[in-house]
């Protein structure tokens, strides 16, 4: 399985990544290839995107019809089941269609993470297992071992000037404030509310611990996503509540 | 709502998963090699120790370490993540193999230190360092140079030892006292240096070797620049320095000039430094192959295949060369024929694997008929050669 993941996914994006530096000028070499990278993974990657981004606003949409409906048959599970299936069937949505798209990209990105810790090569180990995985290719071959430096950064090192750190946590957050939709429940609210600060504060000290690379990736992805959700949702989205998501939802009733 | 939160909580914890898959990988264990001095062993292990054996003892079956010049010196380095609360400690890595110097031994960890040691003072369990016994830390203070992962060289009264910061370092073998320090010479500089008469050569990854004055560090006029990085410690032969690159080519450069003397071309990395001897250089390859080529102009004269990498580089056992792949298999080859004979394990439970169940980075060396190899489970084993057969496998830690 794990030959299997290497020849297919891995093995192809270490490499491309390398040839890619190659071309690249010398001082930025690596952290721009880890960009572009994450660029043309993302672009690849826009059909799931942007059908992933469809259903989960759909879904948003259909909040408020879901939670008058909650009201009213709250202590009747089965019927509320039956009621909400009915909704989603109307509304032509499938309530985990948002997650399949996600799950589909996920071996991408850890693929691309993957291949980023590997072309690194931070200890001696990882050089040597490093040889497993490239083609015979020249390019690939002078490409290494690749410039750890880019901007004020270490590559191959965690970043402790804390400025990464930030800029993961700001923009995770950010992205994730752009598609959470305030709820009325406050017990859905509270969670909401959890989940916005847990994972940029967790991501913002993963940075802390990880070369510099890896957050890099975190960094370019969380850009890109927030572009992509400007364009696709047309704004901010749920950043600007309470009168536009306010708004969402009277529109909804 | 419900289902949402479990599909968050399965993606991050598949997430938090990889992310350790990860940030284990990148951990530096070490691969110290083994060396011997007065039927002595010293090696350093996995878990950060550097430890001296005395095979006879480990025969006998004596408890560990015995009064037979066996001893353990623990190596440590404050914790340095940002998460760890309090003063904690961490075991150091060790990389490269000890050096003997005189009477006393010689070793640079991965935490960018470089440790002398008495045996004589580590026998009596005094202090480290004792510096009435000759033994030092450089630096003195609690300040590292880059990691080192090569071995250090004795040049007179002078070790020198490369470190990861991209410098040789020069200190004085009776004090630990910094003679000289290099210019900066690359990224980064995971090599042994190799010495002739007053001058030491140096490969780095940006492909070139540098020769400086043993002296006072500086850079001597001769620079050889070739296309792509060295991987290799460098090993020198009459005027001819061999190292393995990364474009998977072993180059031979006679000191002096700005064009290889010839380039042999591998399926992979040249990873471990050849042996040269008597107009051969034998050189084992990441591609699972042995190599002979004749020094003068890089004309194969025979190939190995032991089916495993080998990143160990090979040693001269008599009229043999003995081959230890990765995986664990332990080859004798005829160095004239180029056939080779693996060393099976005559243990009925064990057959069909490796000898050495386990992987092998590290360096090796023999004694009389006896190779000692360090493995990565943290084991020391002993190969007869002559009798093909492991004699001893001695936990470590």
């Amino acid at each position: 399985m794990a030959d299997l993941w290497s020849l297919i996914i891995l093995d192809p994006m270490i490499n491309g990544m390398l040839a890619l530096s190659s071309v690249l000028p010398r001082e930025t070499q690596f952290g721009l290839a880890i960009i572009i990278l994450t660029v043309v993974v993302r672009l690849l990657s826009t059909p799931l995107v942007l059908r992933q981004l469809k259903s989960t606003k759909a879904m948003q949409d259909m909040q408020p019809k879901l939670q008058e409906m909650q009201k009213k048959y709250g202590k009747n599970k089965q019927k509320l089941q039956q009621e909400m299936m009915k909704v989603y069937k109307e509304a032509g949505v499938n309530p985990v269609g948002c997650m399949w798209p996600m799950l589909v990209q996920f071996p991408i990105w850890i693929a691309l993470y993957q291949s980023i810790m590997k072309a690194l090569a931070t200890t001696p180990e990882n050089l040597l297992d490093l040889s497993r995985h490239l083609y015979a290719w020249e390019t690939v071959n002078q490409a290494i071992p690749v410039n750890n430096h880019f901007l004020w950064l270490n590559l191959g090192q965690p970043d402790h000037t804390m400025i990464l750190a930030i800029l993961v946590g700001g923009t995770m957050w950010l992205q994730q404030k752009m598609t959470t939709a305030p709820s009325i429940d406050p017990k859905q609210q509270s969670t909401s509310k959890m989940m916005l600060f847990m994972m940029p504060l967790m991501f913002g000290m993963f940075t802390l611990m990880f070369p510099s690379g890896l957050p890099l990736f975190w960094l370019a992805s969380n850009v890109i996503g927030i572009a992509t959700q400007y364009f696709v949702t047309g704004g901010w989205g749920y950043l600007k509540p309470p009168s536009s998501a306010h708004s969402l939802l009277v529109r909804g009733r | 709502m419900k289902v949402r939160i479990l599909a968050f909580l399965s993606i991050f914890c598949f997430l938090a998963l990889s992310i350790s898959g990860c940030m284990s990988s990148a951990k530096p264990q070490g691969y110290s090699g083994v060396t011997s001095h007065d039927g002595i062993l010293y090696l350093g292990s996995v878990d950060g120790k550097i430890m001296a054996v005395n095979p006879s003892a480990r025969n006998q079956g004596l408890s560990f370490p015995s009064s037979n010049g066996e001893w353990s010196l623990p190596i440590t380095t404050p914790s340095k993540s940002i998460l760890s609360c309090g003063s904690s400690s961490t075991p150091v890595s060790i990389y490269g193999t000890p050096v003997a110097v005189g009477d006393l031994i010689c070793i640079g960890t991965y935490s960018g230190k470089v440790l002398m040691i008495n045996p004589s003072a580590r026998n009596q369990d005094l202090p480290f360092p004792h510096m009435r016994s000759g033994e030092w830390i450089y630096p003195r203070t609690d300040d590292t140079i880059g990691p080192i992962v090569g071995s250090p060289v004795v040049v007179n009264d002078t070790i020198c030892v490369c470190s990861s910061d991209g410098r040789v370092y020069a200190l004085d073998i009776t004090y630990g006292d910094e003679k000289w320090i290099s210019a900066p010479l690359g990224d980064k500089l995971w090599t042994t240096p190799v010495v002739k008469e007053e001058t030491v050569y140096v490969s780095t990854f940006d492909g070139h070797i540098y020769a400086l004055s043993a002296k006072n560090g500086d850079l001597l006029s001769w620079v050889f620049e070739a296309a792509t990085g060295f991987v290799s410690s460098p090993v020198l032969y009459e005027d001819t320095v061999f190292v393995g690159a990364l474009d998977r080519k072993l180059y031979a450069v006679k000191i002096g000039d700005n064009k290889p003397l010839w380039e042999f071309l591998g399926d992979n990395w040249f990873w471990a430094a050849p042996v040269v001897d008597d107009g051969i250089v034998y050189a084992g390859c990441l591609d699972g192959k042995v190599y002979a080529l004749n020094t003068e102009r890089g004309k194969e004269l025979w190939q190995f295949d032991a089916g495993g990498r080998i990143v160990s580089s090979p040693i001269l056992v008599g009229d043999s060369l003995v081959v230890v792949t990765e995986p664990g298999n332990v080859f004798v080859v005829n160095l004239k024929t180029g056939s080779g004979e693996g060393i099976k394990n005559t243990d009925d439970s064990q057959k069909g694997k490796p000898l050495i169940d386990a992987r092998i980075q590290s360096s090796f060396c023999a004694l009389d008929s006896i190779v000692y190899i360090r493995a990565q489970d943290n084991c020391l084993y002993s190969v007869d050669v002559a009798k093909r057969e492991l004699k001893l496998k001695f936990p470590l830690a």
